[in-house]
């Protein structure tokens, strides 16, 4: 008899949305966080996208919280001097509320209070040390010596899953896996932060960036969310180009971000009330690992349920939705009282169903063309020439359209078959 | 017979998130977490240490609200036998007098007691008034600002701090030891511990389970006013370069400067 | 503003008694890149004198060192008993 029907080893999106499903349906679960209080270790660029957690918490936006419903979504590209991007905003971005900037210390914190009022036991402040396997089936958790006792174990360890990599469940990461995310809590008054970006009382700007002018010609991405009184300003860069690089500090880039020209003007005069970093799951497809077996499933970014095409990054949506069909399998399997690895294949079923693996397969092999020099050099830089003919008043007469982009085009090098290539490929990716 | 160990703990405001809101001039709590005062976790660990060796009952007590009752669960996840909360509105607005004799009222109901832990202050005020002010309304001894503490026959033997040196005292049951500020090492939760704790609950206390009259506690029994609350302000500092090619030079310009004096002036 | 008055805003629960992230230095000795170096967003690797420092101190726990050496000298473990970074944002 186990003392526990599950238990699920960390309090983050993934991990809250699956105690508070078991919870719901009567199951006795154990939620374990190694923070004080849940949440304190955590970092995200800061937009939940999605209404997963309505399926667990009716009318969550509510009593969660969130700090602006995001009703302009733009994607830039950066060069040295000049900001070229599409913006978003729409009444039906405010209508469906699609998306909300959080900050993740609060969030998770919250969601942790509901899994405790929807009945699971909450413990947090005591790291989990390893999973205990009896006949090589996971039976429970292992902590200082004592085993606690549980019919299955959902892993929502986050990106840095050591539990998972230390029971064998996955391979230790690799560069191709992660990159890595540096973020900064600009605090700025609640009003500056409106009339800068044309944004009415709880409305939020969300901005992913392609930063094509760093130096040693890094490729990375930029983000900057509006939160209620500060923004969330950072940059992720992929593990392989930093190696590749060697020769720029983690640290430091984020400083080239928010002092380009167009950047900088939206933070003056805020004060810096955070600085953070956190591994960021970018692998795709290709990161995710065997996701169940024997008495335990993994879900969340522990499974790799994470992604980004340059136009939005996402991950907690994952979270929360494989977090919860995690739930679901177990209850399943509970009815059938039995948790083999065959118990638990209605989980990848579950997912494979759901948007979560239908993204992951969409939009497979997508970081080849987010990650290349075409989108984070030429596309920018063509941009760039093409935008100064078309606006630039010369004294001369204009070229027709076509012509300039041509021109455009092969001043940067891109009329070539690679490139052409290269622009089906990021087509067909995204 | 079971030796009887009490502790006295707080939970404050974590000391690292407190800031001076600059428009108000007041404590801005609105994004500061609650710990355990961290001099109380040391005072913990002393008794669980007397309690390793002699298996003494360890009974942690606080007065607070509600919310305090993370901070007993996590005593008692560290290995203490039972956790007590003097909880009531009645309690609220108290300085440290009604605040002793809160403690004190409560440590009497829970019958005999040997040793009785505190920290050597709490962080968020700084007084180091309540756990002196509990052994005078129980009239027992006192060690304070203890550094080390051993259990020895029906003695508490006990190093103490003092400015140029220690002091080592012995002092028959029972007593009173405050603890100094990171003098040990806490031990960490244990899962099996929190588990049971939290399963467990912890008792709470109101001010007729211990036998007070509400005016005798909080902000009606306390004699203290605060009529003002100044913060620190950052002393101005007039930086500035000072070119001198020799350490004699430095001296001239500092005491030009009137930042160096003469002794007989 | 420069990365130690960045990590000087945070609040972190040290633990003097356990560092929950060691490196091998018979390894750091003999590397030829020192990518930690670059990677590690809180700069708790440095050069000294061409001699690797690490500190876990300052550490975020966000686990890019472990996927950053690439010749297995560093062990990554959880931080134990809630200590380490707290975030307030996050």
């Amino acid at each position: 008899m186990s003392e526990f029907d599950a238990i699920v080893v960390g309090a983050g999106p993934a991990g809250a949305s699956a105690a508070i499903r078991l919870a719901s349906s009567k199951k006795n679960v154990l939620l374990v966080e190694k923070s004080d209080p849940p949440g304190s270790k955590n970092v995200s660029g800061g937009v939940l996208w999605g209404n997963g957690l309505s399926a667990i918490i009716p009318d969550w936006e509510k009593s969660a919280p969130v700090e602006r419903f995001v009703d302009t979504k733009s994607v830039a590209f950066l060069t040295q001097d000049s900001k070229i991007g599409i913006d978003f905003s729409s009444k039906k971005l405010e209508q469906k509320k699609t998306g909300y900037t959080v900050l993740r210390a609060r969030l998770d914190q919250w969601l942790a209070r509901k899994a405790k009022e929807a009945g699971a036991m909450v413990i947090n402040g005591v790291t989990v040390e390893k999973l205990h396997v009896e006949d090589g089936r996971v039976t429970g958790i292992e902590q200082d010596g004592d085993v606690i006792t549980s019919d299955a174990v959902i892993l929502c360890e986050g990106a840095n899953p050591r539990v998972a990599i230390n029971s064998g469940l996955r391979k230790p990461l690799s560069d191709h896996d992660v990159a890595i995310g540096v973020k900064e809590v600009i605090k700025l008054p609640e009003n500056t932060i409106n009339e800068r970006f044309h944004l009415k009382s709880g409305a939020g700007f969300a901005c992913e960036y392609v930063l094509g002018y760093l130096k040693g010609g890094l490729e990375a991405g930029g983000f900057l969310y509006t939160n209620k009184d500060s923004i969330s300003v950072g940059i992720v860069v992929s593990m392989s180009h930093l190696r590749k690089n060697n020769a720029t500090y983690s640290y430091n880039m984020i400083e080239e971000f928010t002092a380009h020209p167009y950047i900088a003007p939206l933070l003056q005069g805020g004060e810096m009330q955070e600085y953070s970093a956190h591994l960021v799951q970018e692998g795709g497809l290709r990161s995710i690992p065997k996701l169940f077996g024997n008495g335990y499933m993994i879900a969340g970014d522990s499974a790799g349920f994470s992604f980004s095409n340059g136009l939005v990054l996402q991950g907690m949506n994952y979270a929360i939705d494989s977090g919860i069909a995690a739930a679901d399998t177990f209850a399943a399997a509970y009815d059938r009282k039995n948790y083999t690895e065959n118990s638990f294949k209605s989980y990848q079923d579950r997912l494979e169903a759901s948007y979560v693996m239908r993204d992951m397969r969409t939009f497979k092999g997508i970081g080849d063309v987010t990650w290349s020099p075409f989108v984070h050099k030429k596309v920018p830089a063509m941009l760039e020439t093409l935008m100064m003919g078309l606006f630039m008043e010369e004294g001369r007469p204009k070229k027709h359209m076509t012509r300039m982009l041509l021109d455009a085009l092969s001043q940067n090098d891109m009329l070539r078959v690679s490139s052409l290539m290269d622009t089906y490929r990021m087509m067909r990716r995204m | 017979m079971t030796l009887e160990i009490i502790v006295m703990v707080k939970q404050v405001p974590d000391k690292q998130e407190v800031v001076i809101d600059p428009v108000t001039m007041n404590l801005n709590r609105s994004l500061t977490r609650n710990v355990t005062n961290s001099a109380d976790e040391n005072a913990l660990e002393a008794a669980l240490r007397i309690k390793d060796k002699t298996g003494a009952n360890v009974t942690v007590i606080s007065m607070g609200p509600p919310q305090a009752e993370t901070t007993m669960i996590e005593c008692l996840a560290r290995g203490a036998d039972r956790a007590i909360l003097a909880s009531d509105r009645f309690f609220g607005g108290a300085d440290t007098y009604p605040t002793g004799l809160t403690i004190a009222a409560t440590i009497s109901k829970t019958g005999k007691f040997d040793i009785i832990f505190a920290g050597e202050e709490s962080s968020d005020s700084s007084t180091g008034h309540v756990g002196p002010g509990v052994a005078e309304f129980l009239d027992i001894d006192q060690i304070t600002y203890a550094s080390s503490v051993e259990y020895e026959d029906g003695h508490v033997i006990a190093e103490r701090e003092l400015e140029g040196g220690t002091e080592v005292v012995k002092v028959p049951l029972p007593v009173l030891v405050t603890v100094l500020l990171n003098s040990n090492t806490p031990r960490m939760q244990t899962l099996r511990r929190k588990i049971d704790a939290t399963r467990k609950g912890i008792e709470m206390w109101d001010h007729d389970r211990i036998g007070l009259q509400p005016e005798w506690v909080g902000v009606r029994g306390s004699p203290t006013i605060v009529r003002k609350m100044n913060p620190i302000r950052e002393r101005e500092r007039a930086a500035k370069k000072i070119e001198v090619s020799s350490i004699g030079d430095l001296v001239d310009e500092l005491y030009e400067k009137k930042i160096l004096k003469l002794e007989d002036e | 503003m420069k990365i130690e008055d960045r990590l000087s805003l945070l609040n972190y629960k040290t633990d003097k008694s356990y560092a929950h992230i060691t490196i091998k230095p018979d390894i750091c000795e003999t590397c030829p890149d020192h990518f930690c170096t670059f990677a590690c967003p809180a700069k708790c690797y440095t050069l000294i004198d061409g001699r690797l420092n690490f500190k876990y101190e300052d550490c975020v726990e966000c686990g890019t060192c472990v996927v950053a050496c690439a010749h297995d000298s560093v062990t990554w473990t959880n931080t134990k008993g809630a200590h380490g970074i707290k975030y307030k944002f996050g």
